[in-house]
């Protein structure tokens, strides 16, 4: 009560105490929420993809990163291998695309739509029928201007836009589906497979399969691995930054909630010096002070957390791109961190508290 | 009457070497239950320190205090909250109730800390305010409160865990001259109808006439009030020995400067019959004070 009294009595004080966490924890949820989403973009084909594993050239063991070159031999054989329930052919290959004076990254898968592989949710218009024609992104053939119908120039050649894919930009672009003949002549490479989506008949062994792979020449590897292959690689470009600023938002957290209740611990330094000659202990005194933060934090994370909320559908509604997940465990983590900035602010202002004599209080 | 609160040989030195002071220097004292005692002195002379001993806010360099039997300056540091908060009663100079508690708050706060149920809590802190003439006011925050009710508030908190003894530091010092005997009228009360034991310290000349003792601390040592007079002008006790005298009409009379004396040969040519009036109850109050403690 009398925590919530302290804070209550200079409404101004908690309500910049309550913004300044909020906007702390907001920055958190939507930094957090934004890594979350690159790795859901970058694991989203493999999520949606045919099969629980892939085979690919030896020593490739991640999706984006590296390219995968798959001999014919091994495509033929695989297929056939005992275990094997289906080996979906596909080929990768990033490109840079131009439109409209405008680069970006595209991602080019080539699938067989009869078999699966390519786009697994279409805005609108269908797959591709022929090598002349391609899927895009939604988002970025938006952002390019680019509609159904319209015919578009990647590498030499020109393709029709026949659909529009969702849920495919990424990291570094967006993906987009052509039919594997498509790919074969634009890479001018008549026969080439970077990868196979590999289904396993049910009871089928894995390191069984995986050594019959291997004796052909290339590598099995579980869709798990590979994406947390790709997992790796991003967090070695996204992890540092992104943590750095979630530390400093926790940081600058714990400065707003700690001045403001080291503030209000000192000035009623004198308040507290009474009860403490009056005969309350510090661990009293500290549950106050704690209480304070503690009630300062979570108003700041309830109010963070809901503006968060907002921001991440402002965010992509303005920016499609961006993908921002901000999830119930998030939420939970955050709502801790919360806790423990009120734990860490209340630190100084506990330490101000031992330290005050209770005779100060005779001392006029 | 049983002794309450005893302190023995009691110094308190703060510092060390030559920059050492000491505060109090061998103070012995007693309360019986049911008096009021008042400690007098200067500014600086070491009375603050005195009372934060006697109520184990202060621990003495050397000597002890007894409360109840307990020498409670032998405790460690942990046990003494516990003391302060159940045998302590505490009103200061300065109030000090918690700005963000109404008055019933304060008062229900402390019995809360030492343990009683909110609405048990509550209920007592609300009968005492009435009992104090607060019942009109038990809502109020301390800034909607005069001084004298804030002092009465405080006095209600200062007895909500029904205290042994009662130790006031300058209670008076923030009031008109009403409010002021209204509070030490109270505490007067508190002694008399409770049996509870009042220490007051305070340089307010007004309030010894509700003491049952007062004793005189200078220099951090308790005087000899028999040794001590009243400057009939400004009402500051003066020692003997340090005093300006006028011998007049065969009476010898004491004064704290050559001012106050030039003042009070000035006045009588003038109202000198109001003067007297002026030391005669001190004097006769004197004469009821015991002589120095050993």
């Amino acid at each position: 009560m009398l925590a919530w009294r302290n804070l209550s009595r200079d409404p101004i004080r908690l309500l910049l105490s309550v913004a300044g966490v909020a906007v702390s924890i907001v920055l958190i949820l939507l930094l957090v929420g934004y890594r979350s989403g690159i790795y859901a973009q970058a694991s989203a084909y493999l999520d949606h993809a045919p099969g629980s594993a892939l085979v690919a050239e030896r020593g490739v063991a991640d999706f984006f990163g590296t390219t995968s070159t798959l001999e014919p031999r091994v495509v033929e054989q695989v297929a056939s291998l005992p275990g094997v329930a289906a080996a979906v052919p596909i080929v990768t290959q990033f490109v840079v695309f131009e439109e409209h004076g405008r680069k970006d990254g595209m991602f080019l898968v080539g699938y067989d739509p009869a078999k699966g592989g390519g786009p697994w949710r279409l805005a609108a218009g269908r797959e591709p029928a022929t090598d002349e024609e391609i899927v895009l992104d939604g988002v970025a053939a938006g952002q390019h201007g680019i509609g159904l119908g319209d015919r578009i120039r990647i590498l030499d050649r020109d393709l029709a836009v026949v659909g529009l894919s969702e849920d495919t930009t990424f990291w570094s672009g967006s993906m987009a589906f052509a039919r594997i003949g498509a790919l074969e002549t634009l890479l001018r490479a008549p026969g080439l497979r970077s990868f196979l989506l590999v289904t396993p008949t049910p009871g089928a062994s894995l390191p069984s399969l995986t050594t019959a792979v291997s004796s052909l020449g290339a590598d099995l590897v579980p869709k798990s691995t590979l994406i947390a292959n790709d997992r790796r690689l991003l967090a070695r470009v996204y992890d540092a930054p992104i943590g750095l600023m979630v530390a400093i938002a926790f940081v600058i957290g714990i400065l707003v909630v700690g001045l403001v209740i080291y503030t209000s611990t000192v000035e009623r330094r004198r308040e507290y010096g009474a009860l403490k000659a009056i005969g309350a202990g510090n661990r009293a005194l500290y549950r106050v002070v704690a209480t304070q933060a503690l009630i300062a934090a979570l108003l700041g994370a309830g109010s963070g957390a809901v503006l968060a909320v907002v921001g991440e559908r402002a965010l992509m509604a303005w920016r499609p791109q961006f993908r921002v997940e901000i999830d119930a465990a998030t939420l939970v983590v955050v709502l801790a961190s919360s806790l423990l900035m009120a734990a860490i602010a209340s630190l100084v202002p506990a330490r101000a508290l031992a330290g005050l004599e209770p005779a100060e209080v005779l001392r006029s | 009457m049983t002794t309450t609160l005893a302190i023995r040989g009691v110094t308190k030195q703060f510092g060390h070497g030559a920059t050492s002071v000491e505060a109090v220097r061998g103070v012995g004292l007693s309360v019986e239950s049911g008096e009021v005692l008042l400690i007098m002195g200067p500014s600086g002379s070491g009375k603050s320190t005195l009372l934060s001993i006697m109520g184990a806010l202060l621990r003495p360099t050397a000597g002890t205090v007894t409360l109840n039997g307990v020498a409670i300056s032998q405790l460690p540091e942990r046990d003494l909250p516990p003391v302060r908060l159940r045998e302590f009663g505490f009103v200061f100079q300065d109030f000090n109730l918690l700005a963000a508690l109404s008055a019933l708050e304060n008062v229900a706060l402390v019995a809360e800390l030492a343990g009683t149920a909110r609405a048990e809590a509550l209920r007592r802190a609300g009968e005492l305010l009435t009992e104090l003439g607060l019942a009109e006011r038990v809502a109020f925050l301390p800034d909607q409160l005069s001084g004298g009710e804030k002092q009465r508030v405080a006095i209600a908190r200062a007895l909500i865990n029904d205290p042994s003894v009662i130790l006031a530091d300058e209670p008076t010092a923030n009031l008109d001259s009403s409010n002021g005997h209204e509070i030490m009228r109270t505490l007067r009360a508190v002694a008399k109808e409770r049996g509870r034991s009042v220490v007051i310290v305070s340089h307010d000349q007004r309030i010894r006439d509700i003491a049952d003792r007062v004793v005189w601390l200078e220099d951090g040592q308790l005087r000899d009030l028999m040794t001590m007079a009243v400057d009939p002008v400004c009402g500051m006790s003066v020692e003997h020995d340090r005093a300006v005298t006028l011998e007049q009409g065969g009476e010898l009379r004491f004064f704290c400067s050559r001012g106050c004396r030039a003042e009070f040969l000035g006045e009588l040519d003038g109202p000198a019959e109001t003067r007297p009036a002026r030391t005669g109850p001190l004097a006769s109050l004197f004469q009821a004070v015991r002589p120095k403690t050993p």
